[in-house]
């Protein structure tokens, strides 16, 4: 196995691309130095100014009300449920305003597939977030979540698409990708919201339209390695036509509080997955360290395995602390942990154009030692802007006749 | 592929010192400071894990350690984790007399498990660090059920006779330990190598604060003093990491690091979250899928078999 490995190593540094069959042998056999070795001169190579940016930005869930069920997850809640909520425009604008305060310049918006939220709410409320703030960036609606709204509108993906960056989409961040192999889709009780084919095409379609995107992978659920093979050169291969992804963001599944339950993936496996990732994805230019999911330690740990971004600063966050994990870096602590690992710490937008040095070097911000969550407190009435949407659920008819 | 990691005189110094370790070189003077001043840290790891594969193959140690507070004791406790691998007393006493009476008092409870505890220091301190008097502290520990000295502090001094004279009465130092986050892990390592010969009856050192400072470290911080620690410390077994301490994602990765011995392993299986979720089976888990095989060893690191 050693020579076969020396054999895969030398294919890479003459500047070959990694086949399927390698990738699974590194990911199965090379020790982990090894590994993070090729990955850090794969990110060397790219990146070799030892620049590691990050983006201030804001993880907001406008609805954790969802059909898609998916049995991983443990932040949606059915319709109907007492624990669902709805965002209003104003809160939402509250959370901008709290953003830009400690120097951030987009929302990661994203949330449940919830039926009685027409493709008019996300149209009305992209315009009026363009229009309170008309340099603020929307990284918004997963691909899932845009075939959702295909499906509510009865539109073609595209027009949607085209519809949401006429009102002022941004970007789509590549959420809800799992692992694009439809078997784990269907264990996963996530085929029905977008198998992987569809999840591919919606972001065609957004590269089409001239939008750039993300992509994601959570592993560790049922997949086989084989599988998270398969998920990134399938990443590799829509890269190599479309040229849209911006970056690739690996997390590991969160099991507390899941349908699914089971056992979090090691610490040892993020680095060696992300690594194996650094080496497929030759045409991604970034690759984000997953704290959020890691912790911070790991998180930095990622800058040696070929990370060379260390995502957001979040600000908020519900998803994943939904399922249990609670870590929390603002941007003082992001900064240290760059420098630390001996890179250069800058600040970046949605498109990885640098902004510049770190905000709180410049004027003051406040620390920030636990993230937000969408709403504190009881659940207040839905917000008023709702009724101007027609219901779809039974649920949401009933609620709003007993009004 | 051209890597930015590191080029020019640095990265020849690393290469040479890199190059002397494989075959089977020692140290020499300087290469410390090479070591610790590299920002390559995935070639320190590399070279720590090769150390530690040179002295231990891949087996892992762990133990699972019930812990009593020494000073508040276990007042009322009637019976200890039946899956405890050592006991451990933990705190500073009042005085000698109190230790010995809370060790007599765990003798039962306790059974075939080793009981450890205290800290070297604390002890000497308690007895004015007067030889003798240390001497007969230790010699009445032993006599009511003592295995060993949980640990000495290799932060809090400079003196390695202790640690001889706790070996000469029968009742030697388990591990080395860190107590501040502010002290210099290199500085550290260098003076438990300096003591050679003297350190040797202890079975491990655990480099990493075991009290977290204001600030605390990163992962780099943490993963670089394992790795230095296992380069430049050649006469103690095992380096050690500390599971509750530092959490299993940190102390799996430092097992490819340098580490190959995992302390404070809960040694109750509560199984309300099922039994894959159980220390056990979380610690097997973990040392497995670093590729090592997880072996559990008691306080006085009698092992056991290699878990599959």
């Amino acid at each position: 196995m050693r020579g076969e490995l020396e054999e895969i190593a030398a294919h890479l540094r003459g500047g070959g691309r990694l086949r399927a069959g390698e990738a699974l042998d590194l990911y199965r056999h090379a020790p982990t130095h090894e590994l993070g070795r090729l990955a850090d001169a794969a990110r060397a190579a790219k990146h070799p100014e030892r620049i590691v940016t990050y983006i201030i930005d804001r993880n907001v869930n406008y609805t954790n009300v969802c059909v898609a069920r998916c049995n991983f997850c443990a932040f949606y809640r059915p319709v109907g449920s007492g624990d669902g909520y709805v965002l209003g425009f104003d809160e939402i604008f509250a959370k901008i305003d709290e953003t830009i305060e400690v120097g951030g310049v987009q929302l990661l918006l994203q949330g449940g597939h919830n039926p009685d939220l027409p493709l008019a709410w996300y149209e009305d409320l992209f315009r009026a977030v363009k229009h309170r703030y008309p340099t603020f960036r929307l990284h918004a609606l997963s691909p899932p979540e845009v075939i959702h709204l295909s499906r509510l509108s009865q539109l073609p993906v595209r027009t949607v698409v085209e519809r949401l960056i006429a009102a002022g989409l941004d970007s789509i961040p590549g959420g809800g990708a799992e692992i694009l192999v439809d078997r784990v889709r269907r264990l996963l009780n996530c085929y029905g919201k977008a198998t992987a084919g569809e999840w591919l095409d919606v972001m065609r379609a957004a590269h089409e339209a001239g939008l750039r995107t993300t992509a994601t992978m959570m592993y560790g659920t049922v997949e086989r390695p084989e599988e998270r093979i398969e998920h990134l050169f399938r990443l590799r291969d829509l890269q190599d036509e479309t040229g849209g992804f911006t970056a690739f963001i690996a997390w590991s599944y969160q099991p507390p509080h899941t349908e699914l339950g089971g056992i979090e993936a090691t610490g040892v496996d993020y680095l060696r997955t992300l690594a194996v990732a650094r080496l497929v994805l030759d045409n991604f230019d970034n690759l984000q360290a997953s704290w959020v999911t890691q912790g911070g330690k790991v998180g930095q740990l990622s800058l040696a395995f070929g990370a060379n971004d260390m995502g957001s600063v979040m600000i908020e966050e519900n998803v994943v602390r939904a399922a249990g994990a609670a870590y929390c870096m603002d941007e003082v602590e992001i900064v240290r942990n760059i420098e630390n690992a001996g890179f250069v710490p800058k600040r970046r937008n949605m498109h990885y154009e640098l902004l510049g040095d770190p905000i709180f070097r410049e004027r003051p911000v406040p620390r920030m030692l636990e993230l937000a969550v969408a709403r504190t407190g009881e659940l207040d009435a839905p917000p008023p802007e709702i009724a101007r949407y027609p219901a779809r659920s039974r649920a949401e008819k009933v609620r709003r006749t007993a009004r | 592929m051209a890597g930015d990691r590191e080029s020019g005189p640095n990265r020849a110094s690393l290469e040479a010192v890199a190059e002397r370790l494989r075959a089977g070189g020692r140290l020499a003077s300087g290469d410390a400071a090479v070591l610790a001043a590299t920002p390559d840290l995935v070639a320190l790891g590399a070279l720590a894990d090769d150390r530690r594969r040179a002295l231990r193959g891949d087996r892992v140690t762990f133990v699972r350690v019930c812990e009593i507070d020494a000073v508040a004791g276990g007042a009322g406790q009637d019976r200890l984790p039946p899956r405890a691998g050592e006991v451990r007393l933990v705190g500073r006493p009042a005085d000698i007399g109190a230790a010995v009476a809370e060790t007599s008092r765990l003798r039962e409870l306790a059974g075939p498990v080793p009981i450890t505890g205290f800290a070297l220091d604390d002890l000497v301190d308690l007895c004015r660090a007067d030889a003798a008097a240390v001497r007969e502290a230790l010699g009445a520990l032993r006599e009511a059920g003592l295995a060993r000295v949980a640990e000495a502090r290799a932060d809090a001094g400079d003196d390695p006779r202790w640690i001889e004279l706790a070996v000469a009465e029968d009742l030697p130092v388990a591990r080395l330990t860190v107590a501040s986050a502010d002290s210099d892990g290199l500085a550290n390592a260098r003076r438990i190598a300096a003591w050679g010969a003297a350190a040797a009856s202890v079975r491990a050192f655990a480099p990493l604060p075991a009290v977290a400072g204001p600030r605390p470290s990163t992962g780099y911080d943490d993963l670089r003093r394992v790795a230095l620690t296992r380069l430049v410390v050649d006469n103690i077994d095992s380096i050690q990491v500390d599971w509750r301490l530092y959490g299993p994602k940190l102390a799996q990765v430092a097992l490819t690091f340098g580490a190959d011995d995992v302390d404070a392993v809960s040694p109750i299986d509560a199984l309300e979250h099922g039994w894959r979720r159980t220390p056990l089976e979380e610690i097997t888990r973990n040392v497995s899928a670093a590729a090592r095989v997880p072996i559990e060893r008691n306080g006085r690191f009698e092992i056991g078999t290699a878990r599959p």
